[in-house]
């Protein structure tokens, strides 16, 4: 029983709150569609974090969401193990990347009075269910391999099959604990999603990465408006 | 509970429908084996959940051979055991006891979604394929020829994916090990299945269960999509040949594993670091710092200018 509710049901709640909250926001709390930038109160340590943070974990959803959509690519190119060592290890590392951004994130808001003042319940929250996700998610890739390809053949049926609204929780309810404690994190977090800071990544400013660049012009003399004072 | 509804509710479906065909053939034919009321779902049953461990008249696998089963207990005994099989051994049942000593002290498992009404069902299909000839689940016909290095070789192909099944199923190698899988090994969701061939004592019995997996990580995958019976020989021949190694398990891959991993990682730091030398870390800091000290204003703004 508690193997439906938690691969049958979840999945629903989550995706439901995770849909119907996120356009109530937006619509009725436009303005906090963002994430609060500390960088200005600390910027010692934050380059440490959200850079190692934001590439390593961006690289691994990508590649989680290639075998939701695209498996038959995955399996062909895991089907020579050494490709299949180099999906794994590139993640492992790019896992491992995220959980010392997310550490020295973590660290910063605490150690930094100014940063620590603007860290709101929710933020601790995204992070202590992040570093959930993360922790479990190098277990399974290490005591668990090899996931990229297990994944398209296991997880994704049963994700389909979910979209489909016919769930065949048969792929998921005997695998292993860590396995498991991975996929139901994953629906709390997006189940959580639209209540948090997370939000922003939805509204990130993705044409800046292919719009003409903006050239800037004073049609002042700069040097003299400087030696005013 | 949704998926036992809808599943149900499909199998209903496909029941009636297949009811109506098997019992105008039953007035038709008389006595075929619908009418005495082995279902098709039964047959189903039995061919994607007995057949890995059992033969009927094909001797025995990791399970008893079922030929002549309803002479040897009745059926209210055989209806209880399939209901619970580790309930009846754990009574005491002197039958049941010896039965788990041919069985190497291995537990018949609950079969899956069993009920009184199907338990039923499936010792009316044991009695009447036991009744035939020769029962279509005499066992997988695997040739008894010698194993060759070229089975063994095509066997190591085929576990490790880079010669595909024929029906599209996933490579072993994606879930277990052997010992001398290269690189970092096998994967780890499943066993280790460096002695497997020896734990299953033989050629006949892991076959078997080749040709229709019933772990429950497997069936959902397999059950669609079988080996055929030359892959299968091949990967008995591969199996049987890491059995023969000498070793109880693969040597590890998981330090080397994450050593490699946590290396790239280490390497991908000193990129950022590189990458992103005058960027983003000490924007403000520099200038504030600047205000003391020229060079350092310098490289800031020349920072700066390099920014969108």
């Amino acid at each position: 029983m508690h193997d439906e509710l938690l691969f049958a049901i979840l999945p629903y709640v989550a995706m439901g709150v995770f849909l119907i909250m996120t356009i109530q926001r937006y619509r009725q709390r436009t303005f906090t569609y963002s994430s609060l930038s500390s960088q200005f109160l600390e910027n010692r340590h934050h380059f440490w974090g959200s850079v190692p943070f934001h590439y390593g974990l961006l690289f691994v959803l990508f590649l989680h969401l290639a075998g939701l959509f695209i498996p038959d690519v995955i399996l062909a190119w895991n089907a020579a193990p050494l490709r299949l060592f180099i999906t794994e290890a590139t993640g492992l590392a790019m896992a491992v990347i995220t959980l010392i951004g997310l550490g020295n994130i973590v660290l910063r808001r605490m150690g930094d009075t100014k940063s620590r003042t603007v860290t709101s319940v929710s933020d601790w929250i995204v992070y202590a269910l992040i570093g959930v996700q993360v922790i479990s998610g190098i277990a399974v890739a290490v005591f668990h391999g090899w996931g990229s390809s297990w994944f398209a053949t296991s997880l994704t049926p049963w994700l389909w099959s979910l979209f489909k609204l016919q769930p065949e929780i048969g792929y998921v309810t005997a695998l292993p604990w860590m396995v498991k404690l991975h996929i139901v994190n994953a629906w709390v977090l997006i189940g959580f999603f639209p209540f948090t800071r997370l939000v922003h990544v939805l509204v990130v400013p993705n044409p800046y990465l292919w719009r003409r660049t903006q050239v800037v012009l004073w049609n002042y003399d700069r040097h003299k408006v400087r030696s005013k004072d | 509970m949704l998926v036992e509804h809808s599943e149900r509710g499909e199998a209903m479906g496909k029941t009636t429908g297949r009811w109506t065909l098997a019992l105008a053939a039953g007035l038709l034919l008389g006595g075929t084996a619908a009418a005495q009321g082995a279902s098709d779902e039964a047959y189903e049953y039995f061919a994607r959940n007995c057949v890995s461990c059992h033969t009927i008249g094909g001797g025995p696998l990791a399970g008893p051979d079922l030929a002549g089963l309803l002479d040897r207990r009745d059926r209210d005994w055989l209806s209880a055991f399939l209901l619970d099989p580790a309930g009846v051994i754990d009574s005491g049942d002197v039958y049941a006891q010896a039965l788990l000593r041919d069985a190497r002290g291995v537990y018949m498992p609950t079969p899956p979604g069993i009920t009184a009404d199907l338990a039923d069902k499936l010792l009316t299909v044991i009695a009447v394929e036991d009744g035939l000839d020769k029962s279509r689940f005499a066992g997988l016909q695997l040739s008894d020829r010698p194993l060759t290095p070229v089975d063994i070789a095509l066997g190591r192909q085929l576990f490790n994916g880079t010669t595909a099944f024929a029906s599209g199923s996933p490579a072993c190698f994606a879930c277990h090990t052997v010992e001398g899988a290269a690189g970092f090994g096998g994967g780890r969701l499943g066993l280790d299945l460096t002695t497997v061939y020896a734990r299953m004592e033989g050629r006949k019995a892991l076959g078997a269960w080749l040709g229709a997996p019933p772990s429950p990580v497997m069936a959902p995958l397999f059950q669609d999509a079988p080996l055929d019976a030359d892959e299968i020989l091949a990967l008995t021949a591969y199996l049987k040949h890491t059995s023969e190694s000498g070793v109880e398990q693969a040597s590890s891959g998981v330090l080397a594993f994450l050593l490699t991993g946590l290396g790239l990682a280490a390497v991908l730091l000193v990129l950022f670091d590189v990458a992103w030398k005058d960027r983003y870390r000490s924007t403000r800091r520099t200038l504030v710092e600047g205000r003391r000290s020229p060079r350092l204003a310098s490289r800031a703004v020349e920072g700066m200018e390099g920014t969108p």
